[in-house]
């Protein structure tokens, strides 16, 4: 009888401890559970904030770059503008010295005059000239040599009024509606995309 | 009889004892969360930190290697030959008489 009772006992402590194990292997799981998947989620964050991170380096190595090839570009331009700068002086005064040269500037001149007297429709041209060059080809057959050369039968006078010009002529219709500028500073701007890059690739080609 | 109701009401208690034990471990869960969380993104923002000086430093190590090599070509501007130079100033008059 006491035997059978001491079994029962035994069975009754064996169960609730059973049980009690049963409760802390469930509780203890639950907890690990909520920990593990809090962690997963604390970790997705921490590799967006690695990705962007990238991302956000990338920009900052980029930004820094491009300021930096932005403003050696603007030096480097700004040297180059002065070399052509230079460049453009030193053929204004070649210029001026040219212009003194009767040799080399009269045929310029009798051209400039030719295609002045070309471009005007009308059959009377007048062509203006710098104060130097009226005291200088005034009764000179200049003009006469520009009709030759382009064997016109145009008349063309001398203009009294002098321009402001380094070299070259103007030539105006007589009723004054057409107007042709022949002078060396309308030239220089004419041909400035094509001296530019002349003097550019004789320059700074490699 | 007696013996066997004790009996139940120890076990009883053990299981009270376990289920307090477990509450109290889950009363701590949401701290030890809250912990592990600040400690990971921590990690994640101090690394980002060291990232962004490094990239900091490798965009100004990029940029000095660019303005040293951007001076050498504004040097060579002024280095160009005489030759080069009168080249450039007949040929634009050659442009401008023609």
């Amino acid at each position: 009888m006491a035997a059978g009772l001491d079994k029962l006992v035994e069975d009754i402590m064996k169960e609730s401890r059973a049980k009690a194990e049963e409760i802390r292997r469930e509780g203890l799981t639950q907890i690990e559970d909520s920990i593990s998947k809090a962690k997963a989620e604390a970790i997705r964050e921490a590799d967006e904030i690695a990705r962007n991170t990238k991302t956000e380096s990338d920009a900052v190595v980029n930004r820094r770059v491009s300021q930096e090839k932005q403003k050696t570009r603007l030096a480097y331009l700004t040297e180059k503008n002065k070399v052509l700068d230079n460049i453009m002086k030193e053929v204004e005064t070649k210029l001026v010295e040219l212009c003194r040269d009767d040799s080399r500037y009269r045929p310029f001149l009798v051209k400039s005059i030719a295609r002045g007297i070309e471009a005007i429709p009308s059959e009377g041209v007048k062509i203006a000239l710098s104060q130097r060059d009226i005291r200088r080809y005034r009764g000179s057959k200049l003009l006469e040599d520009a009709l030759a050369t382009i064997a016109s039968t145009k008349t063309a006078v001398l203009d009294d009024e002098p321009i402001e010009t380094i070299g070259g002529a103007v030539a105006t219709s007589q009723d004054d509606k057409v107007r042709v500028d022949c002078t060396l500073e309308a030239k220089l701007e004419l041909t400035k995309t094509q001296r530019l890059a002349e003097i550019s690739r004789i320059l700074f080609a490699s | 009889m007696k013996k066997i109701v004790e009996v139940e009401k120890e076990g009883q208690q053990m299981l009270e004892a376990t289920m307090r034990e477990i509450s109290e471990l889950r009363k701590d869960v949401p701290h030890k969360i809250t912990s592990m969380r600040q400690e990971i993104l921590r990690r994640a923002a101090g690394q980002r930190e060291l990232a962004l000086a490094e990239a900091e430093r490798a965009g100004t190590q990029e940029a000095e290697r660019i303005a040293l090599e951007a001076k050498r070509h504004v040097e060579s501007l002024s280095q160009i030959s005489t030759d080069k130079r009168k080249q450039a100033v007949e040929r634009t008059i050659a442009l401008l008489l023609s």
